[in-house]
């Protein structure tokens, strides 16, 4: 028997149920994907309930996580595969290499010097990075990552002379023994290619509402001002496009829960940075769960800030200024309206990160791609693994589970 | 609003609209796609959206007095990109059949010409109809495939000037009647609606000129199949759409010159032409094109009903007029080739066929899928005249202002 526990995933849900986990004495691993810890929170500008920035929160996280030796952290890692059973389980996990040293030496100047610019995913490609990076605030683990792939014949010249550099470094695969298995896979936004009729991404000017975060994030490509694409000049209307991709059955059939309040608190963003701008949110119903009623409350209560029930449906680029015309039937009043707007935000929903992949483990998924089922295996899923949920939501699922584990690796 | 308004919902005609094609329409959430996306809705009170709401709601009279089923073509648009499947398209459609059904008695046949059930009791009126009269004739003759000089006359067994055209001409009025007062249902049904007040916009003086455009406009170029779309499958529609239009329309013309010169021929004998007519006779060739153009037209839009499809699904009332005018292009050129290759046994059976689908064709329109042929042109000469533009009309002052 194993009393250790896995934690796949290393976002907010993620950690809150490792440190729950390790901080009662469990020895804890901790898989994360990306070469950083603190996931889609880490992305965002402010996040609810108190809308505080993802250092508020995520810091501390790491601070627990760095001073518990009960933890190991592995970032870029993967889990291959999982055999055995509850309270036995044998993992696979690939991890890549860094390429960089240990010591969390600044290697910010050397980055600079290496010519290729690589459109930042982090940023939602709204900005480049260089193939040596460290691309997101406050990062954890503090240490910079090669992207080998992304490198030229005079870079590699450049980087083999560099004694914190290992061009060489191999992949490599561990097998960790555990008890009980915590899924925190978290979410994607939903891809807008697939949006046709909204733009398919293709219209400077028509973002996503995980842009828009970035954009008002000052920690962003824009540093925080939030400006056009194509021109970088402050947009005086804004429009939020609601359900875009979700509630749909072309899409996800399924309502992302955040959206609704993730425009209201986008509004409020845009209106607190420009005092003359207005915002017109197109809903289908606004959806603001409990106390978030509140919140919505306020945000409407700006007489710049207007709400219209109807979806849309149609957008098209103004070839002159690069505006948004965006087709809508306000259903109330029941007459279409075709108006411009300096700036379209589309509230593209959730979709879980394992649709549509192969899973290594034996647990159910559904149609959607949220996990269903594997308690009675000793596996847990969490937050958006499993459903659309807010941070706050996230976190406690998170604690649930470690509270599940540790009963499944203990005993009752 | 200063009034509360109180509903009363319809539940017994909602239940009726889902059960000829609306099934779905409780699905929808009111999200408003659907008029967006559709390529002919109006700015203003825009469809199929308020349709939805009013048919989830049962407001009866609402939705038998909108016109703007008559302003939707089904391109299905509405149905393809609906987030629930709601098919509002279904739901236009639907609205459309249940006036076929219901807006002109008698009410046996709007009933019998809903269901196939009732098909048997609709194809026995001719039937019956022209097995007396062969039944009769036949013994007369002594055959009942009789010829003259050794060539097969369907005079001799159903004598146009006795049986068919007495029979036919009755029940053309009695359609075009039916059809007079359906109008005059229609229109009054339209005038109890709210209109909008639109500024800008110089509607057609009277009626006449209304028709006139709508005609010109978007009847002969079939201008709105085409804001429909010219993708496929809406391009295929579309071109079997015009070409069974335009082979109706020859297949009409040489009717009416074979009654004119037929009947006129009695009065004045120098309009008297010989029948049947030589193959190289223009109005032969006429009458063989449109036959042609009738089944090029069919292939298309069959092709188009057979594939399956979840944004255009076909009900009984496209199925019935499609099949029919199927039998009668088919019954209509086996006779002409039966006849000329003499095998009279097949040629009288096919022609007593084709007399009986042209009964049927004529006859039911108006309570048919055929029935649009009067009652789309009607709506649309109303919303020309009302100023119910649809978001594609360009008016000669170029801006057009809805409040």
């Amino acid at each position: 028997m194993s009393q250790s526990i896995l934690v796949i995933g290393g976002g907010f849900g993620g950690i809150t149920a490792a440190l729950e986990a390790a901080e009662v004495g469990h020895e804890v691993y901790l898989v994360e994907k990306n070469p950083y810890l603190g996931g889609r929170v880490m992305q965002l500008n402010k996040y609810f309930p108190k809308l505080c920035p993802p250092s508020c929160g995520l810091e501390i996280q790491f601070q627990r996580i760095k001073r518990n030796p009960k933890i190991t952290c592995l970032t870029l890692a993967e889990v291959m595969s999982v055999s055995g059973q509850p309270g036995n389980y044998e993992v696979a996990v690939r991890i890549k290499p860094r390429c960089t040293d240990q010591s969390s030496v600044d290697l910010s100047k050397l980055a600079a010097e290496l010519s290729r610019d690589i459109p930042n995913a982090f940023e939602f490609e709204l900005s480049t990075r260089k193939a040596l990076y460290m691309d997101v605030p406050f990062a954890f683990p503090q240490r910079y990552t090669l992207d080998r792939d992304n490198l030229d014949e005079s870079d590699r010249r450049k980087l083999t002379k560099h004694e914190a550099i290992d061009l060489d470094a191999k992949e490599k695969t561990i097998t960790l023994n555990c008890g009980s298995i915590i899924v925190a896979t978290g979410w994607k936004p939903y891809d807008v290619a697939n949006l046709t009729n909204l733009g398919a991404g293709r219209l400077a000017n028509c973002i996503t509402n995980m842009q828009m975060e970035r954009l008002a994030a000052p920690s962003g490509p824009t540093a925080g001002s939030i400006t056009r694409p194509s021109d970088n000049r402050p947009p005086r209307k804004v429009a939020f496009v609601q359900c875009a991709g979700s509630r749909d059955e072309n899409h996800l059939p399924y309502c992302s829960y955040i959206c609704c309040m993730a425009s209201l608190k986008q509004a409020q963003y845009v209106r607190e940075q420009y005092p003359e701008s207005e915002v017109t949110i197109f809903y289908i119903d606004l959806r603001t769960p409990g106390r978030y009623e509140n919140f919505s409350k306020k945000i409407l209560a700006d007489e710049k800030v207007k709400a219209v029930k109807g979806k849309v449906a149609a957008v098209q680029e103004d070839l002159a200024s690069q505006g948004i015309w965006v087709t809508a039937e306000d259903a109330v009043a029941g007459n279409k309206l075709v108006e411009c707007f300096d700036l379209v935000v589309l509230a593209t929903g959730m979709q879980p990160s394992l649709s549509g992949l192969p899973l290594p483990m034996d647990v159910g998924m559904d149609e959607n791609g949220f996990l269903t089922g594997g308690e009675e295996r000793g596996i847990f899923s969490v937050g958006c693994a499993k459903e659309p949920l807010d941070v706050m939501k996230s976190a406690q699922s998170g604690t649930s589970a470690a509270m599940q584990a540790i009963q499944t690796v203990r005993g009752r | 609003m200063s009034e509360p308004l109180r509903i009363q919902p319809n539940l017994e005609f909602v239940q009726e609209l889902q059960a000829i094609g609306g099934q779905d329409l409780k699905k929808c959430y009111q999200c408003a796609t659907c008029s967006v996306v559709c390529p002919l809705s109006p700015m203003d009170r825009s469809f199929p959206r308020k349709e939805m709401v009013w048919a989830q709601w049962g407001l009866k009279d609402r939705l038998v007095n909108d016109i703007d089923m008559w302003l939707c073509h089904k391109c299905g648009q509405c149905s393809e990109q609906c987030p629930r499947g709601a098919k509002p398209g279904e739901l236009m459609s639907a609205l459309r059949n249940m006036a076929y059904r219901n807006l002109m008695g008698p009410k046996f046949i709007g009933e019998w010409m809903s269901s196939i059930k009732h098909l048997p009791k609709l194809i026995a009126i001719p039937a019956i109809i022209y097995l007396l009269v062969w039944f009769v004739t036949g013994s007369l003759q002594g055959t009942p495939f009789p010829l003259e000089h050794g060539k097969i006359e369907f005079g001799l067994i159903f004598p146009g000037d006795y049986t068919i055209d007495p029979v036919f001409v009755l029940v053309f009025f009695f359609a075009v009647y039916t059809f007079i007062r359906g109008i005059g249902k229609l229109y009054q049904g339209f005038d109890t609606q709210p209109k909008t007040f639109v500024l800008g916009y110089h509607p057609p003086e009277n009626i006449w000129v209304s028709l006139y455009q709508v005609l010109k406009e978007e009847v002969v170029t079939h201008k709105k199949w085409k804001d429909c779309g010219e993708e496929e499958p809406e391009d295929t529609k579309f071109k079997g759409h015009l070409v069974l239009f335009y082979s109706f329309i020859a297949l009409a013309v040489v009717t009416g010159i074979v009654a004119f010169t037929h009947w006129g021929g009695k009065v004045l004998p120098f309009l008297h032409m010989p029948y049947p007519m030589a193959l190289w006779n223009p109005v032969k060739i006429l009458a063989n094109i449109g036959a042609i153009g009738l089944f090029v037209g069919l292939i298309y839009l069959t092709k188009r009903r057979v594939a399956p499809s979840e944004k255009d699904e076909s009900s009984y009332y496209d199925w019935y007029l499609i099949v029919l005018i199927w039998v009668v292009a088919v019954t209509g050129m086996l006779s002409q080739i039966f006849r000329i290759a003499e095998v009279a046994g097949l040629a009288y059976s096919v022609y007593y066929l084709h007399l009986v689908s042209v009964f049927m064709l004529i006859a039911y329109t108006p309570w048919s899928k055929l029935g649009h042929l009067v009652y789309r042109i009607a709506a649309l000469t109303y919303a020309r005249r009302h100023g119910r533009l649809s978001t594609e009309i360009e008016t000669d002052k170029n801006k057009v202002y809805v409040i």
